[in-house]
């Protein structure tokens, strides 16, 4: 692909990755091409342990790709690239700083003056609606608490491309819909690149514009659906509605019997 | 590299305590103690020998004794000195052993056996040479005291850092964070917990470092009254210094506590 400026903000040619194991070379991920463009909302799905993750992970520098090329923005990565947003699905708060520290690790590690911070560590509460919590400890909050306060650091690090991987899968389903919600009322607001791994197909289709279906391990894209839905989008009407519903029974099909 | 026995017993850093004061174990606590107490009192002399056992009230005055005429600060101080610079020197020099060896794991590979050996080897056993090499002055119960805790700083520092969550490095590593603020921010907060961990079980240990080190020679410090008043058949002499130590190491406990209660704050939660 020519880089213009419609150029994608995610580009995977022919990626590949191995793990060294005990028992021998594991190959997990099996030439993997995707580009993700700006402001784009990209899901991957995938039975469990298939290799989804590992993608992620190697789209942000922590792991190599065997062969191929990654890049972002044009530029090929070799250790973590500028402006990525990272989610796991554990939160990775720090246990030992308040919700208000928390956050401004992405302030600082994004460079924002700290004279800034307050202003932005504010307005950011406010989204979460956490401002109550500014100066808790993350023993002192639920899970989805946690999980809001995890959002919110990736957010003040002002990230261009969010990589999310099962951020919500810890959750219980009620704690998940809401931050599916607030994810997306946050991403309809200011669109960003998104690549959100997840094994919940209900999820993917209410959250995505494209929906990547991937193979057991060895990962390779089986399918891919565009979600034609519209935006913003509500998602309890959605839940009822035909349209959502064949998206899902389409992917299930896709998936197969899986593993 | 270590036991799990140790790791989870030992190592383990010591779970949160509970806000405020319990009331009624404090209570409770007393009446054991003056129960126990009132027993071995009119028992002493009744049922046994008082010469075998002495009894609380004789030991009472001679704490009054030692307090009046001030000798009791002479031991106090020469054994809380030398427990606390061996305490201290142990963390000094443990701390960085326990970082380089987490960092080298293949050195730590290495020599794991021989600090396992040293480290399950009686240092009392050792006392004779460090008579010999650091003399009889402050300087041997130091060392002695400084070899029973450097261990505890080591191992504890080493599985610290061990146990450092890879995500929130990764988490790090993904928004480009420098070394030294992973360092700061991930790193050496993780290890405190440890730390303290080590300085509780180390407190102990140096106290009794600096004991051993007093009966093998000396011519002060709470061992050494112990010894001495033993080898003068003075049971009372005995208990006054026993119960002088006791008092120390549960002070020791208490200002670890603190200060575990004001470093480890973030643990408690909500409810």
């Amino acid at each position: 692909m020519i880089a213009t400026a419609g150029a994608p903000r995610i580009l995977l040619d022919h990626v590949s990755v191995s793990y060294e194991t005990p028992r021998g070379r594991l190959q997990v991920v099996d030439r993997v091409s995707l580009a993700v463009d700006k402001a784009e909302f990209v899901v991957l799905v995938g039975p469990s342990g298939c290799g989804k993750s590992t993608i992620l992970r190697a789209i942000a520098g922590l792991n190599a790709a065997e062969s191929g090329t990654i890049t972002v923005d044009g530029k090929t990565v070799n250790g973590p690239p500028e402006h990525i947003g990272f989610m796991f699905q554990k939160d990775t708060l720090l246990p030992w700083q308040t919700v208000r520290q928390n956050i401004e690790v992405g302030l600082a590690l994004a460079g924002v003056p700290p004279a800034l911070w307050t202003q932005r560590v504010a307005g950011l509460l406010a989204l979460l609606r956490l401002s109550e919590f500014r100066d808790a400890y993350p023993a002192q909050l639920s899970g989805g608490m946690r999980h809001r306060v995890s959002l919110g650091r990736m957010l003040a690090y002002e990230p261009a491309v969010m990589l999310m991987d099962e951020p919500f899968g810890a959750l219980d389903f009620q704690t998940k819909a809401v931050m599916g919600r607030e994810l997306l009322r946050i991403w309809e607001a200011e669109r960003r690149s998104i690549l959100f791994v997840t094994h919940d197909i209900e999820e993917a289709v209410a959250l995505a514009d494209r929906v990547l279906v991937f193979s057991p391990r060895p990962a390779r894209i089986v399918a891919e659906h565009r979600i034609d839905l519209p935006r913003p989008r509500n998602l309890r009407a959605l839940r009822g509605s035909p349209d959502y519903t064949a998206y899902t029974r389409a992917i299930w099909e896709a998936l197969g019997d899986g593993d | 590299m270590t036991d799990p026995v140790i790791a989870e017993e030992i190592l383990a850093p010591t779970r949160p305590a509970r806000d405020g004061f319990d009331v009624s174990a404090f209570v409770w606590r007393l009446v054991l103690v003056a129960g126990l107490l009132l027993v071995w009192e009119f028992s002493a002399g009744r049922l046994f020998n008082e010469f075998w056992s002495s009894r609380p009230s004789l030991i009472g005055e001679r704490l009054v004794a030692l307090v009046k005429s001030g000798e009791v600060w002479r031991h106090v101080d020469a054994t809380v000195s030398e427990a606390l610079l061996g305490l201290f020197l142990g963390a000094l020099v443990g701390t960085p052993i326990g970082i380089a060896l987490a960092h080298y794991r293949r050195a730590a590979k290495i020599i794991d056996p021989f600090v396992m050996g040293l480290y399950g080897l009686p240092r009392v056993a050792l006392a004779p040479m460090f008579i010999l090499w650091f003399g009889i002055s402050l300087f041997s119960k130091v060392m002695m005291s400084f070899s029973m805790v450097l261990f505890v700083f080591i191992l504890n520092v080493t599985e610290g850092i061990r146990t450092v969550d890879p995500d929130m490095i990764d988490l790090m590593h993904t928004m480009r964070a420098p070394r030294s603020y992973i360092m700061r921010k991930v790193t050496i907060p993780s290890i405190v917990p440890w730390l303290i961990a080590a300085f509780r079980i180390g407190i102990g240990l140096s106290l009794v470092g600096a004991v051993v080190g007093e009966l093998i020679g000396a011519n002060r410090g709470l061992g050494w009254y112990v010894v001495r008043a033993g080898g003068q058949l003075d049971t009372t002499g005995v208990f006054a210094g026993l119960f002088l130590l006791m008092l120390l190491a549960m002070i020791a406990n208490q200002i670890i506590f603190m200060i575990e209660q004001r470093a480890l704050h973030w643990r408690r939660g909500a409810r």
